[in-house]
């Protein structure tokens, strides 16, 4: 009851907020010049992909209010319509993510009473929440989203985040701030085999068991529910949020979006979806090949992890023949793990791909990975967008660019998957971004395009400054870098997030290839391990780039490299 | 060098891969072995026929077509070794949050992966007693594992004719973890009882609440409501119904006495004692009424419960017809069970039958198995050792272990890297805290797994 009144004023407030947001959009004068001018565009003279395997050259893509007017080559172009030069691009159905957690905050956990038994919690203490709806806890505006969308996703099905069972997703688009851009709530039950903290179902075991004795009881409870309406003289059920929110699960009507992080997980899951026969979607999926029989069995959708390995054995100069054969298993365990797209495209089990634990800017690379290691161009553009339609249940009106589907796409400079591709626009919702795209690199590899001084490793090694802009303010630090080629090292220091001066971490990985730098390094902060990767370009003596921080998105940043004292 | 490691890596796929999918049931031909039966005495130069995973004939000068041929002159068959205590195989141990769990399910939790399975095959060892941890008044659901080393599917583990069993535990884990850890019931042994006593009344009536539903369905027209269901108390219920063998953490015999009153008051006859260090006080009582104990050979005082220990243990409860095996409980013991039960004839001067029991027939007792398992019978399932060197004898080194008439460990055939599974992560794969890397804020765990367990100290 307390938990309903506290989503009610929650929901009043996201009322009032948009009520704000929207008088404003509809005020008869736009002071903030951001209204666009139109909402007709066509792109025209493309090459368009309108579903995996189906591309028409030379060919005119008209959409107005979010909406596919016409696709084809002899399409007429009506006036008043933004027309974008299609020359050389080449567009493709917006991606459709299986699962997505960008921009969804975890809810905080109830405090505890100091009567508190540890071992009989509430379900809402448990981590058993069915009836939170993902929304609530949505922040469309987050980095996350946009730097997803800015690698070519579009529609996104949004995974509340939580204990054991955490509530249900959502199907949203990820267009403009004027729209709540749901497509579809309540779409699935979200679960996963996380443990409460220090109280009962604290693991695997205990969650297993918990989520029988949920579901089993909703199905009494369901029962009860049913006599009570039809009879009289019957005690009254006791309703019970987390039962009545269990129902549409039940019925069948929704499936059970189950996070697996390995195969022995994905068993589990499985285990429970025989014996208590739910719908089910295994998301996060990263191992297939011992369990494909279990997979088509259960008829479970899947969507596959865009995470891969690090290949941890690459070939060393100085590597010996003790140190190859020592990890030859694991080379091969790397080798396999990239194939597991291959084997379900063989198996034909039609999966989507999943953003859960990846990030936006090894999307391509990972997943041309996979290409070289069997899958095909197709069944990769069909994970992305049409077979993702598809599990999402959303196949009407998205996936493919045919007139009278949403306006989502993903605009290149070169055909997807090629080494040239670009993002240079994505439409979403029929709204357009723009994005730069970057000139074309030297081809001979001296990497350095303004012919500055070089920037190889040599001068990278000094002190740098940086700062960064986070929503939470801005902050910065020194980067110091010592050393050259593959060996360089280094330790950057930062705003201690526990509020206590400045701390300092090493940065790990260090890499500079044709003045790209990048690095990762580890935060800690209350009980957290955080890790940040940052990527940017060099510049003479200028660093700009970008820092991700997993879930969290990334911010810009910018360093400038202090001249170096040794030169003096 | 890289050729060759993928032809090794090949060559084990392929040895594998006949384990993969439905259990196997293999067929061989042991020839000229001395073969310890156990049940039915030694047999010298005796021939062992397995056909489709069961003992079919034992005699001399056997023969059969298309079967493999081992000559086992100069060395010994005995049945597969039972280990009734271990946490070998399992992704997580202890549910301790709760005083009973007699909820969870340790068949949720099964690691094929576990390397451990290999090497207790190496030790001779075909069957072990997955069992939940000892934090709880009443813990998990136990699973009995066939050690089929090589799937990828948990389920081809279980030994799906075996009988369900649970884990109760008494004294000072339970009271530790959650008297003392979290302020609630059970505080003391009094409260181990309670807690014990109170669920099986509990069950009383959550069974009477079912049954009276159940046959109120059965009236005409009736719309009788459900009540809640609880699995919690089901399983009490269903062990009530003696259909549910408990195995119990113990060690004092004042609370192993306490719980067989328990029960007696509750009609419960199927109950094995676990440790039982203070057995030899109460062995008459544990005869009579029990289904037997399984004790360590020699480990004692790694707690101040456990200070009242003797070595002569096992002798003492078998002499006094006690149903007594040795077990594990350790990734490594479970490695040499056979040294384990030699030692009852250096304290005690147990006969090789009644020391060799120990580790095959009992526990398979206990386990409510040996009508299929522990000792080399015509018809029983064929898991199988053979040693070289009686496998009592300090010198004994396993040669080949068989599960179901298959072979999982030959010692002729074993590759330096036999793990199923590799990280590709990790060039050097953690050997420790893998639970507590799971399950940092449940510290129990740790001493659970077998390495916490063996570094640090011993916490049964």
């Amino acid at each position: 009851m307390k938990i309903s009144t506290k989503i009610k004023l929650l929901s009043s407030v996201i009322v009032a907020a948009f009520f704000i947001a929207n008088s404003q959009v509809q005020a008869q004068s736009d002071p903030s010049g951001n209204r666009r001018v139109t909402s007709s565009y066509a792109i025209k003279n493309a090459t368009i992909t309108t579903a995996p395997g189906n591309t028409i050259k030379g060919a005119t893509i008209l959409f107005k209010d979010g909406l596919i007017q016409a696709v084809g080559t002899n399409v007429n172009i009506p006036v008043g319509t933004d027309v974008i030069n299609g020359d050389s691009l080449f567009i493709y159905p917006g991606f459709i993510d299986g699962a997505s957690t960008s921009g969804v905050s975890r809810p905080a956990e109830p405090e505890r009473p100091s009567n508190f038994d540890s071992s009989n919690p509430t379900d809402e203490q448990a981590g058993i929440t069915p009836w939170r709806s993902v929304l609530d806890y949505l922040d469309m505006g987050n980095n996350a989203i946009s730097d997803w969308r800015k690698v070519g996703f579009t529609v996104a099905q949004s995974i509340p985040d939580g204990g054991m069972i955490s509530g249900k997703s959502a199907i949203v688009v990820f267009g403009s701030g004027e729209s709540t851009n749901v497509l579809a709530q309540n779409t699935a039950l979200s679960a996963r085999f996380r443990g409460s903290r220090g109280m009962y179902p604290g693991t695997p075991l205990g969650v297993m068991a918990k989520f029988r004795d949920v579901y089993k009881n909703a199905e009494l409870s369901s029962t009860h529910t049913r006599l009570f309406a039809s009879n009289t003289g019957l005690n009254r059920p006791e309703i019970n949020k987390t039962y009545q929110a269990m129902f549409p699960v039940l019925d069948k009507n929704i499936p059970v979006i189950f996070d697996v992080s390995n195969d022995l997980e994905l068993r589990r899951a499985l285990r429970l979806q025989k014996e208590l026969g739910f719908k089910i979607i295994l998301s996060g999926v990263t191992e297939v090949e011992n369990v494909i029989n279990e997979i088509k069995a259960a008829n479970a959708t899947i969507l596959l992890a865009l995470t891969l390995p690090e290949d941890k054995t690459k070939a060393k100069d100085d590597a010996t023949d003790e140190y190859i054969a020592r990890t030859a298993r694991v080379k091969e365990a790397y080798e396999k793990a990239l194939k597991q797209a291959a084997i379900l495209e063989k198996e034909g089990i039609k999966f989507g791909f999943t953003t859960t634990g990846a990030k936006a800017g090894d999307m391509m690379k990972n997943i041309k990975i996979m290409m070289d290691n069997g899958l095909s161009e197709n069944a990769a553009l069909a994970a992305l967008t049409v077979n993702n339609a598809q599990n999402l249940g959303i196949q009407k009106f998205a996936g493919t660019l045919e007139k009278g589907k949403l306006a989502n796409m993903v605009v290149m400079t070169a055909p997807i998957f090629t080494e040239d591709a670009q993002v240079k626009h994505v439409i979403a919702d029929g709204y357009v971004y723009d994005y730069e795209v970057k000139p074309k690199r030297a081809a001979n590899g001296n990497g350095n395009r303004n012919g500055g001084n070089p920037s190889g490793a040599s001068a990278l090694a000094g002190t740098w400054e940086y700062v960064s802009d986070t929503p939470a303010g801005s902050s910065g630090g020194l980067m110091k870098i010592e050393g050259s080629g593959s060996n360089l090292k280094g330790t950057i220091t930062f705003d201690d997030p526990t509020g206590n001066g400045t701390a300092q971490a090493d940065m790990k990985d260090i890499k500079l290839v044709d003045g790209n730098l990048s690095f990762t390094f580890d935060v800690s902060a209350g009980g957290m391990d955080l890790n940040v990767d940052v990527k940017g370009d060099i510049t003479d003596d200028k660093f700009t780039g970008r820092m991700s921080l997993g879930n969290f998105g990334s911010f810009p940043l910018n360093a400038t490299k202090k001249p170096n004292n040794s030169n003096f | 060098m890289k050729k060759l490691n993928s032809i090794i890596a090949a060559f084990l796929i392929m040895v594998w891969m006949p384990t993969m999918g439905q259990t196997q049931k293999g067929s061989v031909l042991i020839k000229n072995a001395t073969v310890l039966t156990v049940t039915q005495g030694t047999l010298e130069d005796t021939d062992v026929l397995v056909e489709n995973g069961i003992i079919k004939k034992i005699g001399k000068g056997l023969s059969a077509n298309n079967v493999t041929i081992i000559d086992a002159k100069g060395k010994y068959v005995m049945p597969g070794i039972i280990d009734a205590h271990s946490h070998v195989a399992l992704d997580a141990v202890n549910e301790a949050t709760a005083p009973i769990t007699s909820e969870v399910q340790m068949a949720d939790v099964v690691d094929p992966y576990d390397i451990g399975l290999y090497r207790s095959l190496a030790g001779g060892v075909t069957i072990s007693h997955a069992m939940h941890g000892s934090a709880n008044a009443i813990g998990g659901q136990n699973i009995t594992l066939k050690h089929r080393y090589g799937t990828f599917n948990p389920e081809d583990l279980f030994m799906k004719d075996a009988p369900r069993t649970i884990k109760f535990a008494l004294g000072e884990n339970p009271t530790r973890v959650h008297g003392r850890g979290k302020n609630i019931q059970p505080r003391t042994r009094m409260g181990v009882e309670a807690v014990i006593r109170n669920g099986f009344n509990e069950a009383l009536q959550y069974k009477k609440v079912w049954e009276t539903y159940n046959n109120a369905l059965k009236q005409k027209d009736a719309t009788p409501i459900p009540p809640k269901y609880d699995e919690r108390l089901q399983t009490l219920v269903d062990i009530l119904d003696g259909k549910v063998i408990i195995h119990c953490h113990s060690y004092r015999a004042d609370e192993i006495y306490a719980l067989i009153n328990t029960c007696r008051d509750f009609g419960i006859t199927n109950i094995v004692f676990s440790h039982v260090n203070e057995g030899f006080k109460v062995a008459p009582e544990l005869a009579e009424y029990t289904m037997g104990a399984s004790v360590f050979a020699d480990w004692w005082a790694y707690k101040f419960e456990v200070y009242y220990s003797t070595a002569y243990n096992a002798a003492i409860l078998t002499e006094n017809n006690v149903i007594t095996s040795i077990n594990s409980d350790s990734g490594e013991l479970i490695r040499h069970l056979y040294h384990e039960a030699a030692k009852t004839q250096r304290y005690g001067q147990l006969s090789d039958d009644q020391a060799l029991a120990l580790i095959t027939i009992n526990p398979a007792k206990q386990l409510g198995i040996a009508d299929k398992v522990g000792s080399i019978e015509e018809g029983k399932q064929a898991d199988l050792v053979i040693f070289e060197g009686h496998p009592l004898s300090v010198y004994a080194i396993p040669q080949m272990t068989f599960v179901d008439g298959v072979k999982y460990f030959d010692i002729n055939d074993d590759q330096d890297d036999m793990r199923l599974r590799v990280s590709a992560n990790e060039t050097v794969e953690p050997i420790f805290l893998k639970e507590h890397d799971h399950n940092c804020m449940h510290g129990v765990d740790f001493f659970f797994n077998n390495f916490g367990r063996s570094l640090f100290q011993h916490s049964h």
